[in-house]
């Protein structure tokens, strides 16, 4: 009986070599994160003042300052989402791919442009409608001024829109429509239902995607970078930024790392607290991933309404800031729109960035969207398989590992990636000021959406489908080359090609991280930005977008078509 | 062709452990049809598994054909792919991103890698036309009726000749009608082919009517293996007199041994009468034990008829159920259920005279 069973011809290799492949990824990919984390802590350590150092008004007033922020961006996304995606998911109003359209394409435009756009038009001096005001009744009255907290805060919060409507929308599209019409069968107005029954249901959803929007404005660069910058006012990011890039001396990663770590800690808090809230909602069993057939309601007159609300949300948060970049980019100075400026309308601008530093920023860009998607799915795809289709202990802990950097902003992240690479990866080999620094942080940085992405497709699929390969006689790299990796790959395609328009349009963690060999595209805007040339910057912005347009285009439409055909969608955030 | 000796698998989920199957040991014989059938949670699905390869038991053995695929003392568990087995899941697990054709063939590609691309092709064709699927096999997968993935489920399962074919609840969710048809050409497919087929399922009927052994489970053990017939009139214990059929349990206290002492038929006293039934062991006059009184054992006496032996009583209840009527029969303090064509069938409320036929019933161990 024995020899019968040696005698076959035995090829278990195929089986263990793929759980170890991936179990070598998932240690690699939780080593570099615990590291980062670790090293950040570490050298804020290095110089015993380096937090005794914070404690000074300014650094004070900064943080204030960025929960201020963060606070009023939160409040105006939720403003815009919330109507919004109630709008998509539970009415009859006509044109819903557009609409969703709409978000999308604001998510994925570059924030820095948007940001240009809401300069020009309000800064207090050179602003267009601020000139046109003081044309009008005289220069004490700028109309409005976007160069405060306040200003950015909302500025930010058009750009995060997007972000929290899909949180909500999938929320609400996960909701049982049963529940809402049992109160209504129970003698409930709609109104009583909304707010008695679906509100208290997706609270839990709500919460936790508020504490992440407020995490993302926290941390976030682009605003406070070109709008708050050049007149002095800090958040927590460029705070960052200017001490680890100051216009004298030395770097001072000691104290940004204090810095970081102390924000850290407190948006770790946050993380957890929203993921032990979304864990509290699947008690109760309302996120079925099932996919109901919801009752809408029709909006009749209101339709109007609500026509207009997501027209002003397409005017303020695209449309309006990007013409404006639009015709900056061809005048040598910021100037109002007038038949005088019309003559002085030209390319320059353009002819002056068409130089090396800006093709090889493209040539760096392309490279990024081109290798750092399939890194991160790769390493996805370890960690969710360990996670899901293992038994091995402690693979909770791994998933919560990988969704470590969610709770990171970003410029903390690009401080732990030179740190990581000055004190320890620069002894194998040169990594700072290489491009590849910005492949490892954009990767680290993105697992975490990645995990989510992989983890829902992974999910999504029954195991039976997997075992009866198996018993069909098709070891685990077969199954996953034939059986699982068809059959996630809407899921898949979905995310990487969300993951190179991040790449493409990421600016924190690229300035942080840039040195002349290796500036992207939106380094290159920054820098530009940065020496004074707002034109030119603004050139430089029009044909990046030009480039990134059809990337952005053919999402839309890959996520509207998803949307339709499934509610499998894992929401990309 | 399966022999599984002293089986046991435990669940663990954090502190807390469930065992999943206690020690069991089962032969099948080559071309057999064995159900394991039970309620949910007695661990028949996890058995089937542990056939499969999918899931590795705590202890034990299980051999496939005279050769070892599971030991624990032995350490070894060849995975599912490589034991010569078919499987149909209870999902039907039919992958989506295939036509039908390539869903049959899958398993030749890992199976018979020698086999060259016509041969496949006839294979293929072959099996299909096996389960009537032959005219769609270029339909997309999904386009497949419930019905239709079950019997492409069953293509594919049998395409590489496995020695061993496993079903989990094949048939559950077909609808009734559709069920019933499955259940005919699925008994006839698997005695033509000759293979020996493992059925997990827990309808009663679908076991009793696949297989030619049944073993009933519960709580991670087999109560009785034994054939459908005996199994329906001869049940051991309580919780397969129950389960199989719904059984009247009646206290009852041997008065005689049968002549000829074969032991096999006894007569009983019970609170209804006494009555000759069937005994597997030697009984001694004066032993107690229970009796398990089908609901078709029991006869209601029509009006005018012989009451020797019988008891009275008064329908309680009444369901009609198509060709027959189950009857709540109130008899003093106890309750009868009895089964009666619907043409017998008294109304409820009305006073009845209730006898247990002889030589149908069964004393429980």
């Amino acid at each position: 009986m024995k020899e019968h069973v040696l005698a076959r011809p035995r090829r278990r290799g195929g089986d263990r070599s793929f759980v170890v492949t991936a179990g070598v990824l998932v240690a690699i990919g939780s080593a570099l994160i615990l590291c980062l984390l670790a090293i950040l802590v570490v050298q804020s350590f290095s110089s015993s003042g380096n937090y005794a150092s914070l404690i000074t008004p300014t650094v004070i007033r900064i943080v204030l300052n960025s929960v201020e922020l963060a606070a009023i961006a939160t409040v105006v996304a939720f403003f815009f989402a919330l109507p919004i995606a109630w709008l998509v998911e539970r009415t009859k109003v006509h044109g819903k791919a557009a609409i969703v359209s709409i978000m999308l394409v604001s998510m994925l435009v570059p924030g820095f442009a948007i940001a240009m756009g809401w300069l020009f038009l309000l800064h207090p001096q050179i602003g267009l409608i601020n000139r046109l005001s003081a044309a009008a009744f005289g220069p004490a009255h700028p109309v409005l001024n976007v160069v405060t907290i306040t200003g950015m805060g909302i500025i930010m919060g058009f750009q995060l829109a997007p972000v929290a409507f899909l949180m909500v929308s999938a929320a609400l599209r996960s909701l049982d429509y049963r529940l809402e019409e049992a109160a209504s069968t129970a003698g409930a107005p709609d109104i009583a239902a909304i707010r008695r029954i679906v509100l208290p249901l997706i609270r839990p959803a709500l919460v936790s995607s508020a504490i992440y929007v407020f995490i993302i404005a926290f941390g976030t660069f682009d605003v406070p970078a070109i709008i708050g910058w050049g007149n002095r006012i800090f958040t927590f990011s460029t705070y960052v930024y200017l001490t680890t890039n100051p216009q004298a001396g030395l770097p001072d990663y000691g104290r940004a790392g204090a810095l970081s770590v102390a924000v850290l800690g407190a948006a770790l808090l946050l993380t957890v607290w929203s993921r032990y809230l979304s864990l509290d909602s699947k008690r109760f069993a309302v996120v079925s991933g099932k996919g109901y057939q919801t009752t809408q309601l029709a909006l009749g007159r209101w339709a109007f309404a609500a026509y207009a609300f997501v027209t002003v949300y397409l005017v303020a948060g695209i449309l309006l800031p990007l013409a404006v970049v639009l015709w900056e980019s061809f005048l040598p100075f910021v100037q109002p729109l007038s038949a005088a400026t019309l003559h002085v309308a030209n390319l320059a601008n353009y002819n002056a960035i068409f130089g090396d530093a800006f093709f090889s920023g493209l040539a760096n860009s392309a490279l990024l969207m081109a290798v750092v998607p399939p890194i991160v799915l790769v390493f996805s795809f370890a960690f969710s398989w360990i996670g899901f289709r293992t038994q091995l202990r402690g693979r909770a802990l791994l998933d919560g590992i990988a969704f470590l950097p969610h709770a990171v902003p970003s410029v903390i992240m690009a401080v732990g990636v030179i740190l990581l690479s000055l004190y320890g990866l620069n002894h194998l080999f040169q990594l700072y000021g290489t491009i590849w620094i910005i492949v490892l942080a954009y990767s680290v940085s993105w697992v975490s959406y990645g995990t989510r992405m992989t983890n829902s497709g992974l999910l999504q699929l029954s195991r039976e489908l997997e075992e009866s390969a198996n018993v069909s006689g098709a070891n685990t790299w077969a199954t996953v080359r034939t059986i699982v990796l068809p059959l996630i790959s809407r899921t898949l395609s979905l995310a990487w090609v969300y993951l190179v328009i991040l790449a493409g349009r990421e600016l924190t963690l690229a300035v942080l991280l840039t040195t002349p060999g290796n500036t992207t595209v939106p380094a290159f805007v920054w820098i530009t930005w940065l020496n004074g040339s707002l034109t030119r910057g603004a050139a430089a912005t029009v044909c990046y977008l030009i480039c990134l347009s059809p990337l952005i285009v053919g999402y839309s439409f890959l996520l509207n078509r998803t949307r339709r055909s499934s509610t499998a969608v894992g929401s990309p955030v | 062709m399966i022999s599984i000796a002293d089986l046991k698998q435990v669940y663990r989920d954090g502190a807390t452990t469930h065992a999943a199957l206690r020690g069991v040991s089962v032969e099948v014989a080559a071309g057999e049809f064995l159900a394991l059938l039970g309620p949910s949670g007695c661990g028949k699905t996890t058995l089937l598994r542990c056939i499969a390869g999918l899931t590795e038991p705590e202890s034990g053995t299980i051999a496939i054909d005279g050769e070892t695929v599971y030991s624990a003392a032995e350490h070894i568990n060849v995975p599912a792919r490589m034991r010569d087995i078919g499987m149909v899941f209870q999902s039907y697990a039919i992958w989506p991103h295939m036509t039908v054709a390539q869903n049959a063939a899958f398993p030749l590609r890992y199976r018979r890698p020698e086999l060259g691309a016509g041969q496949v092709r006839e294979r293929t064709a072959e099996v299909l036309r096996l389960v009537h699927l032959d005219a769609l096999a270029n339909r997309p997968a999904p386009a497949l009726s419930g019905g239709q993935q079950q019997r492409l489920a069953l293509a594919r399962a049998l395409i590489s000749d496995p020695k061993v074919l496993l079903l989990d609840e094949p048939l559950s969710n077909l609808d009734a009608r559709l069920r019933e048809e499955m259940r005919f050409e699925l008994r006839a497919l698997t005695k033509r082919l000759g293979v020996t087929t493992i059925l997990v399922t827990h309808e009663q009927a679908e076991a009793l009517s696949l297989a030619d052994v049944v073993a009933v489970m519960d709580d991670g053990r087999f109560m009785q293996i034994s054939s459908p017939r005996d199994l329906y009139d001869r049940p051991r214990t309580e919780f397969v007199a129950g389960f199989v059929g719904r059984a009247n349990l009646v206290p009852a206290e041997v008065i005689a041994t049968a002549a000829g002492g074969s032991a096999q038929w006894v007569s009983v006293s019970t609170p209804y009468g006494v009555v000759e039934c069937y005994t597997e062991r030697p009984r001694a006059a004066g032993e107690r034990a229970t009796l398990a009184v089908q609901p078709e054992a029991l006869a209601i006496v029509p009006a005018g008829g012989d009451l020797h032996g019988a008891v009275t009583g008064t329908v309680e209840g009444a369901a009609f159920i198509g060709d027959a009527t189950e009857l709540v029969v109130r008899v003093g303090d106890t309750v009868l259920v009895a089964k009666v064509a619907t043409t017998d069938a008294p109304a409820a409320g009305a006073a009845v005279a209730v006898r247990i036929r002889a030589q149908t019933c069964t004393l429980l161990s």
